[in-house]
C-alpha cells in the first residue's frame, strides 16, 4: 500500500480546499476593511463576499466527475460518491440563500461584524467535510467544526442577554454530546481497531443480525445448518491438525458423513461436493498422520480407519485433476477470499491446497447464502459494540435534536438571533443525517436489529412531543423548534426501516424538508415590522396578524409552505409523508405508522393557526412591514412554487433520491462487489 | 513486578483524585487534585510507554489547562456553598442511573476481553512471528509520519478549528464601540505627573 498524501491528483477535495483558502482570504478582507476607519458597514460586502464563495463552491462540486475509481479518497479517509455530491451541493446552494435572506435583518440588529459571515463559512465548511467523512476521526473533527462556529453564531448578538444564556447552553450541551461521540468512538476503536467505515462494512457485513444468532459453540451450529457448510467447517477444523480442536461431536459427524456418502457410486452429487470431499479426505490423512494414536483408541474403531484409509488412497490421485478444474473456475468472489485467508493459510496450505479451499469456498458460496460465510466471526462478542454504537446514535441525536435530547432546542432557537437560528434550524439536519447513514447503514448495517427497536421508541417520542409541545407556544421560532424536533421524528421513521425504499425516502424527505424549511424561515425573516420597536428580537405570533391584507403574495407563500411541511395534499409534503407512513407500514412498523399520522394532525393544528393568524384575525390595525426587495422575492417564489411543482412532478424528486440511495451502499445491492 | 504495582498504584490515585475533584468542597483543592489525576494518567502512560503522549497530557492540561483553572478559581473567589443539601436531593437517583450503567458498561468489558473471542473459531492459533511486529521507531517519529501523511486532511481540519477557535474568542469578546486603542507618541511623552489626575 502506498501512502496517499495531499498531492495535486487528489483533486476531489476542490471544494473544500477551496472553501478553507477562501476563508483564510476573507479573513484577512474583513480585517483590512474593518481596521479602517472609513468604512464602518462592512456586512453588505460580506455576505455578497460570502455568497460568492459558496456559490463558487457549489459549482466546483457540481463540476466533480465523480471518478468511480477514486471514490475513496485520501487513505479511505473522504468518501466522495454521489451522496456527498448530492448533500454537498444541496448546503452549498441553501446556506447560499440563508446568507442572501439574512441581510436585511443584519442590517436591522447592527450586527456589523464580518466575522458573522466568516463562522457560517466555517460551519459550511465543517458540514461539506461531514457529508464525505468516512471514517469516525474525519466525522468527529467536522463536527466539530461546524458546532463550534453555531455555538459562537447563537451567542453572537453580545448586547443581548438571551443570546449569551442561548450560546453558553448550546456550548455545553453541545461539548457534552460531542464527549459522548468520542467515547463510542474509543469503544468501537478498542474492539475493532479500526475507525473506517469501509473496514467496518467489512468486517461486520456478514454478521447474523442481532446478538442472539451468534452462536455459543460449533455444536448448536451443526444443529441449524447446511450439510455442506458444516463439511466445510469441519475440513477447516482438519486444516488446522490440532486434535484439541477438533470435539467428539465433529469426529462423529465425520464418520457418519464417510460413511453416508460414497463419492463413486453417487453420481447425483455435485462436483462442489465431491471436491468437498476429497478435500476432508486429504486433510484427514494428514490428520490421522499427526494424531493416530488418539483416534485409534478414542474415536474410530479399525475398522472405520481401514475404510477411511482405502477411500483416500482413491482420493489422493485425483488431486491432479482437482487442480486443472481450479485453474479454470476463478470467481472474483474466489479471489476476494483467498487473499483474504491467503495470510492466514499460508503455512497450512502450500500450493494447491490454497487452491481448493478457494473453490471450496466459492462453492459455498453459490449453494447457499452470502451470509452463511458468518462462520468467520461468528464467535465475535458483539454486545460492547452495540453499547459503543448506542453511544453514537445519542450524541448525533443530540445535535439532530430528537426527543429524550431535544431540550436545548427551544431555549436555543429562542434565543439566539433569528439569523443564526434560522441557519441552524435549516442547513446541519441533512449533513448530520448523511454521517447516520454512514455509520448505520453502511459501516454497521449487520447490527440493524439491535438498533432499529431503539430507534423506534425514540421515533415515536420525538413526534409525540414536537406535535404536543407546539400547541401552547406563542413565539414563532419555539414553535418552529418543535415543529423541527417532530419532523426529526418523521425522518427517523424511514431510518429504521432498513430498506432501501425506507433510504430513499429518508433523502426525499430531509430535501423536502430542507427546502420548505428554508422557505418558512425566510419569509419569517423577511417580514421586518416598521414599529419603533422594530429591534426585538423575538417574533410573537401576533406580529404577523393580518399578512394576508398588508402583503398578500407572501402571506399566500407562507401558507403554502406551512401547509406544505404539514403534510397538505397539493404541496409535495404530502407525498413524502405518505411515502414515510408507507415504508413504515411496508416494513411492519403498523403500531408506528398508526401513532405518527395521528400526530401528524396534531401538529397541523398549529400550522394552521398560523395561517388563521395571519388571514382571519379581528383586529382593528394591521401592522406594518418594510418591503421585500426583488432578489429575495425572486429566491422565495422559486421556492414555494418548487413546493407546488414537485406535486405535479414528483418523479425528479424521486429518480434523485432513488439514485442517491442506490449508489450509498454497493455491498447493500450487491454483495460481490 | 514492579511495573504491574506502579500500574495499579497509579490508576488507583487516578481513581481516588478524580473522585475527589467532584467531592471536594474547596474549589483550589478540587483543581489540585484535578491536577493530580492528569499526573497519575500520564503516568500510566508512560508505564505504556507512550512517551510523548504522556508529555503532550502534561504540558496540555498540567501547563495549560490546571493553571488556567486555578487562575479562574481564585480570581472568582467562590464561596464554599453547601452541597450536602443538592447532595442528598440528587444523590440517590443519580447513583442508581450511575451504577446500573457503569454495572452493564463493565460486565460487557470483561465479558468481551475475558477471552481470546476466536477460541471456538477455525482461526484460532495461528503462528505469527512477533519479533517483525515490533516497530522499531520512535513514537514522536511514527506519529509525524502518521500525522503528516496519512492524516493530512485530518490536521488541516484541526487547524482549521484552531483558527476558528481563535476568531470565535476574539469576535465574542471584542468592543467595537469603542475605537482601537492607539499609542500616541505626543500625548505619552507630555503626561507628566501633575497632569495625570486631572481627567
Amino acid at each position: 500500500m502506498t501512502v496517499e498524501t495531499l498531492l495535486f491528483k487528489n483533486i476531489n477535495i476542490l471544494p473544500e480546499l477551496f472553501l478553507g483558502i477562501s476563508l483564510v482570504y476573507f479573513v484577512l478582507h474583513g480585517t483590512f476593511l474593518s481596521v479602517n476607519k472609513n468604512f464602518y458597514l462592512i456586512q453588505t460586502s460580506c455576505i455578497y463576499l460570502g455568497i460568492l464563495i459558496l456559490g463558487m463552491a457549489s459549482f466546483l462540486v457540481f463540476n466533480d466527475n465523480l471518478d468511480v475509481l477514486e471514490i475513496s479518497i485520501i487513505n479511505n479517509t473522504i468518501n466522495n460518491d454521489f451522496l456527498s455530491l448530492f448533500s454537498k451541493i444541496t448546503v452549498g446552494i441553501i446556506s447560499s440563500f440563508s446568507l442572501l435572506m439574512m441581510y436585511g435583518y443584519l442590517n436591522d440588529q447592527r450586527i456589523n461584524h464580518f466575522e458573522y459571515v466568516l463562522l457560517i463559512l466555517f460551519s459550511v465548511l465543517g458540514l461539506f467535510l461531514l457529508c464525505s467523512s468516512n471514517d469516525l476521526l474525519t466525522a468527529y473533527l467536522a463536527i466539530e467544526l461546524q458546532s463550534l462556529s453555531f455555538y459562537v453564531l447563537a451567542s453572537f448578538k453580545k448586547n443581548s442577554t438571551f443570546s449569551v444564556d442561548a450560546g453558553i447552553k448550546y456550548f455545553i450541551l453541545g461539548a457534552f454530546s460531542s464527549s459522548l461521540f468520542l467515547f463510542g468512538s474509543s469503544l468501537i476503536y478498542g474492539l475493532t481497531g479500526s475507525i473506517n467505515f469501509d473496514d467496518f462494512n467489512d468486517l461486520f457485513f456478514c454478521v447474523f443480525p442481532g446478538s442472539s444468532l451468534v452462536f455459543v459453540n460449533i455444536k448448536e451450529y451443526y444443529e441449524n445448518q447446511d450439510q455442506s457448510i458444516l463439511l466445510y467447517a469441519l475440513a477447516e477444523k482438519l486444516s488446522t491438525f490440532n486434535e484439541k480442536v477438533l470435539s467428539e461431536s465433529d469426529a462423529l459427524l465425520l464418520k457418519s458423513e464417510i460413511k453416508n456418502t460414497n463419492v463413486f457410486e453417487n453420481s447425483s452429487l455435485n462436483f462442489d461436493k465431491i471436491i468437498t470431499y476429497n478435500w476432508i479426505g486429504v486433510h484427514t490423512i494428514q490428520f490421522f498422520k499427526n494424531v493416530q494414536l488418539d483416534i485409534n483408541t478414542q474415536l474410530l474403531t479399525k475398522e472405520e480407519l481401514d475404510y477411511l484409509q482405502n477411500w483416500v488412497s482413491f482420493a489422493e490421485p485425483a488431486q491432479e485433476q482437482i487442480l486443472q478444474v481450479i485453474n479454470l473456475d476463478f470467481s472474483p468472489l474466489t479471489i476476494k477470499y483467498g487473499n483474504m485467508l491467503s495470510e492466514k493459510y499460508s503455512e497450512v496450505f502450500s500450493g494447491w491446497y490454497f487452491g481448493i479451499f478457494s473453490l471450496l469456498l466459492a462453492s459455498c458460496v453459490k449453494l447457499t447464502d452470502f451470509q452463511e460465510l458468518e462462520l468467520f466471526d461468528s464467535s465475535f462478542d458483539t454486545n460492547l459494540l452495540q453499547f459503543a454504537l448506542v453511544f453514537l446514535l445519542i450524541s448525533l441525536f443530540f445535535k439532530l435534536a430528537i426527543a429524550p435530547f431535544h431540550l436545548w432546542s427551544p431555549d436555543v432557537y429562542e434565543g439566539s438571533p433569528t439569523s443564526s437560528t434560522f441557519f441552524f434550524a435549516v442547513v446541519p439536519k441533512l449533513a448530520i443525517f448523511i454521517l447516520l447513514i454512514r455509520i448505520f447503514y453502511y459501516g454497521f448495517y449487520g447490527f440493524i436489529d439491535s438498533w432499529r427497536y431503539f430507534i423506534v421508541i425514540i421515533a415515536i417520542l420525538s413526534i409525540i412531543v414536537g406535535s404536543f409541545g407546539g400547541l401552547e407556544q406563542r413565539k414563532i421560532k419555539t414553535l418552529l423548534a418543535y415543529s423541527s424536533i417532530s419532523h426529526m421524528g418523521y425522518s427517523l421513521i424511514a431510518f429504521n426501516s432498513g430498506t432501501l425504499e425506507g433510504l430513499q425516502m429518508l433523502i426525499g424527505y430531509l430535501l423536502i424538508y430542507t427546502i420548505s424549511g428554508l422557505c418558512i424561515w425566510s419569509i419569517f425573516i423577511l417580514t421586518r415590522l416598521k414599529n419603533p420597536y422594530v429591534r426585538k428580537q423575538n417574533k410573537d405570533l401576533t406580529d404577523i396578524v393580518s399578512l394576508g391584507k398588508t402583503n398578500k403574495i407572501l402571506a399566500i407563500f407562507f401558507a403554502i409552505s406551512l401547509l406544505s411541511i404539514a403534510g397538505f395534499p397539493p404541496m409535495i409534503g404530502f407525498l413524502v409523508k405518505i411515502g414515510l407512513f408507507l415504508t413504515a407500514i411496508e416494513s411492519s412498523m403498523y403500531f408506528l405508522a398508526l401513532i405518527s399520522i395521528l400526530c401528524s394532525v396534531v401538529a397541523t393544528f398549529y400550522y394552521i393557526r398560523i395561517i388563521k393568524i395571519i388571514y382571519f384575525e379581528k383586529t382593528i390595525v394591521g401592522k406594518l412591514y418594510h418591503p421585500v426587495t426583488s432578489q429575495k422575492g425572486v429566491v422565495v417564489v422559486i421556492l414555494s412554487m418548487l413546493l407546488l411543482f414537485l406535486f405535479v412532478n414528483p418523479s425528479l424528486l424521486f429518480l434523485l433520491s432513488y439514485k442517491v440511495s442506490l449508489l450509498i451502499l454497493p455491498s447493500f445491492v450487491n454483495p460481490t462487489l | 513486578m514492579i511495573i504491574n504495582f506502579l500500574f495499579y498504584f497509579f490508576s488507583f490515585s487516578l481513581l481516588v483524585s478524580s473522585l475527589m475533584v467532584i467531592s471536594v468542597q474547596n474549589a483550589v483543592h478540587s483543581v489540585l487534585f484535578l491536577v493530580l489525576s492528569f499526573i497519575s494518567s500520564a503516568s500510566l502512560l508512560f508505564l505504556l510507554e507512550c512517551e510523548y503522549i504522556a508529555l503532550l497530557f502534561i504540558m496540555i492540561y498540567v501547563g495549560a489547562i490546571a493553571v488556567l483553572f486555578l487562575f479562574v478559581v481564585m480570581m472568582l473567589d467562590t464561596k464554599t456553598v453547601n452541597v450536602k443539601k443538592d447532595l442528598l436531593k440528587y444523590f440517590p437517583f443519580g447513583s442508581l442511573i450511575g451504577i446500573i450503567f457503569s454495572l452493564e458498561i463493565f460486565f460487557l468489558i470483561g465479558k468481551n476481553f475475558k477471552s481470546n473471542s476466536y477460541i471456538d473459531s477455525v482461526l484460532f492459533n495461528f503462528y505469527t512471528n512477533w519479533f517483525d511486529k515490533l516497530d522499531t521507531l520512535t513514537e514522536l517519529e511514527s506519529i509525524g509520519q502518521v500525522l503528516y501523511t496519512h492524516y493530512v486532511v485530518q490536521f488541516l481540519i484541526a487547524g482549521n478549528i484552531l483558527l476558528l477557535s481563535v476568531i470565535g474568542a476574539v469576535s465574542l469578546t471584542i468592543k467595537t464601540t469603542q475605537s482601537a486603542r492607539k499609542q500616541v507618541i505626543f500625548k505619552q511623552l507630555s503626561r507628566t505627573y501633575k497632569n495625570v489626575l486631572i481627567v
